[in-house]
């Protein structure tokens, strides 16, 4: 079977400031893997563990995703090759664009299964992985919880709000997994020294035959909420006087 | 607020097609809506402020809600209204998805405003990185596609008297479906942690699932629910997903919210972060926790609950 796991590079949320006027800045923001999409890696290594084929990992945006790290680092959680979509436009790409540059790419290289993860980090969107099915005209289904390989089909489970559904599916087709699908392995010295030499191949939009990349949704502005002023009292240390004088703020704040 | 023209507008539970049924009169001067469901449900929606129901009929036993894309697809298709509306659910996200792709164009997802400006242009918020910040997207495309959250709209309270037109219609093959092979309830607790005055939640820092029981004994103590964190719910299993706080979870407002062995990330916090009071226990000093708490105790859980339930807090 040949997997396809798509991937995003996003920027560490612990490390982005807001400014005084409520704006964000992003300057001291390490990039890194989309928390989730390791997930869908792991299924993917999963899938291929049992039924024999290849993993292949792409990204699409702007320079940021070629950050050697980066590569590495999805390299060494065992996809053997790597393919970037790499182009300027892709910077502030909506779920629209997204998935029309990653439909373009995955028929470019060509795929049994796609496999996403559940959303973004970033954005959270939760629309790539459905909108990238739905412009290939496969099957596509999101949720999805255990897969089961069945011959030349699937059969998966998928969690929903209040019911659990099992579906049969043919290939090639698109799934979007959830963040608990699975347990994501720490790559080891090993795999990460390996991931130097996988190939990576770096595509533009011009190679995979994309002449527009406009996006459909426009930001306005991207502001932080006003947070409620907090007290900010540390007791510092777990010894009996410590936690009494903590009970004491406790017991005149819940009066 | 100036409005917009004609507003369609679908949903996969009673509840939120009241919701969005009023949030289209708010937003619109016509609303259309697509009822799955029996007929009682489609009249219902006039009643909730619907001008028109595009009625699909029952859904069918071996269908799932995703089946009927292509059948909402060709009514928009011959409709163009300017917006369309779902619930946030996993489904509708499908069903939005799938549209925005046929009609090339973004769904804007988990929506929690909506503004129209003085040049009748629509703008729409939703959270972006964790609940850090609320970014406002203007779609750009004729139609624009998007879903809302729960309670953003308030349903309407009495149209017993308003009239509507219900139009049946039939389904249409939908292209590449999934084959239905089983479907069984899941075993949901019922919990409503946003009508809670106190919460206690408590997070990966509990280390063991034994070290719940002192976490219940203490929230039956407080008088309080208990919640969690994500990984507490998804990762480790230990506390049903209903009991998980935070932007992909439960958004909360309690008097009070007390957060033991939680580290403070955004994804949390933007679930509590309206509480009156935030109290934390967490053994790190350095943890974000304590940024954002009016008071914090430094050092370990296990130390620590004991003595508060000693103490008869
Ligand atoms: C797209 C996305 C959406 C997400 N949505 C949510 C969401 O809605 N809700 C949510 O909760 N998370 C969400 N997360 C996950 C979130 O990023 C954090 O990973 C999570 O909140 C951390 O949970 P935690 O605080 O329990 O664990 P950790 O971050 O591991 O923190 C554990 C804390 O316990 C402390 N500790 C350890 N041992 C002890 C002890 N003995 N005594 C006292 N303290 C101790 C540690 O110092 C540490 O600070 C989301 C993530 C992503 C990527």
């Amino acid at each position: 079977m040949k997997v396809i796991v798509c991937y995003k590079i996003v920027p560490e949320e612990a490390n982005i400031e807001i400014n005084q006027d409520g704006s964000l800045s992003f300057a001291n923001a390490e990039w890194k893997l989309s928390q989730y999409d390791l997930n869908a890696v792991e299924a993917a290594m999963q899938l291929v563990e049992a039924v024999g084929g290849s993993v292949t990992a792409l990204t699409v945006g702007d320079q940021k995703i070629e950050n050697s790290k980066l590569k590495k680092s999805i390299l060494a959680r065992g996809p053997e090759d790597l393919y970037l979509v790499k182009d300027e436009r892709l910077k502030r790409a909506d779920t629209h664009l997204t998935a029309a540059v990653l439909a373009a790419a995955v028929a470019y290289i060509g795929f049994d299964l796609v496999l996403c993860g559940e959303g973004s980090s970033d954005f959270y969107a939760q629309q790539v992985g459905i909108q990238l099915g739905e412009l290939l005209q496969v099957p596509v289904i999101n949720a999805v919880s255990k897969i089961t390989p069945a011959g030349d089909r699937l059969i998966i489970e998928r969690t929903l709000e209040d019911e659990i559904e099992t579906l049969e599916l043919s290939l090639p087709a698109v799934l979007a997994v959830t963040a608990d699908i699975n347990v994501t392995r720490l790559p080891g010295m090993k795999e990460i020294l390996a991931a130097g030499k996988k190939p990576v191949t770096e595509w533009d939009l011009h190679k995979i035959g994309i002449r527009h990349a406009g996006p459909r949704v426009e930001e306005v502005s991207t502001l932080a909420p006003e947070q409620v002023a907090r007290k900010k009292i540390l007791v510092e240390g777990d010894s009996e006087p410590k936690i009494a004088e903590f009970l004491d703020y406790i017991r005149k704040e819940l009066k | 607020m100036r409005r917009l023209k004609n507003i369609w507008v679908f949903a996969d539970k009673a509840s939120s097609l009241a919701e969005l049924c009023a949030g289209g009169r708010q937003l619109g001067e016509n609303v259309a809506a697509v009822v799955l469901g029996g007929e009682e449900t489609a009249r219902q929606a006039i009643e909730q402020g619907a001008d028109q129901v595009y009625w699909l009929g029952l859904k069918a036993e071996d269908k799932m809600l995703e089946d009927y894309t292509r059948t909402i697809a060709g009514l928009l298709e011959k409709h163009r209204p300017e917006l369309f509306l779902l619930n946030a659910g996993r489904r509708t996200k499908v069903v939005a998805g799938r549209l925005a792709a046929l009609f090339a164009t973004s769904a804007i997802t988990d929506a929690m405003q909506f503004v129209i400006g003085e040049n009748g242009d629509l703008q729409i918020a939703r959270l972006v990185y964790g609940g850090l910040a609320i970014r406002l997207e203007k779609p750009l495309s004729a139609m624009a596609i998007a879903t809302v959250g729960n309670g953003v709209f308030k349903a309407a309270a009495d149209g017993s008297n308003r009239q509507g037109t219900v139009t049946e219609v039939p389904w249409v093959e939908d292209g590449c479906r999934l084959k239905l092979l089983e479907r069984r309830a899941r075993d949901t607790e019922p919990v409503d942690l946003a009508a809670a005055a106190r919460v206690v939640g408590v997070g990966r820092g509990i280390g063991k699932e034994e070290g719940l029981a002192m976490v219940y004994a203490l929230a039956r103590q407080l008088k309080a629910e208990v919640a969690c964190t994500r990984p507490l719910a998804e990762g480790e299993k230990w506390m049903s997903p209903e009991r998980y706080i935070g932007v992909s979870g439960t958004m909360i407002k309690p008097d009070m919210y007390l957060a033991l062995g939680i580290s403070g990330q955004i994804q949390h916090m933007t679930g509590v972060n309206k509480a009156r009071v935030i109290i934390a226990v967490n053994k790190d000093i350095n943890a974000p926790i304590f940024e954002q708490s009016d008071y914090g105790l430094v050092g370990d859980l296990y130390k620590i609950i004991p003595a508060l339930l000693k103490s008869r807090l």
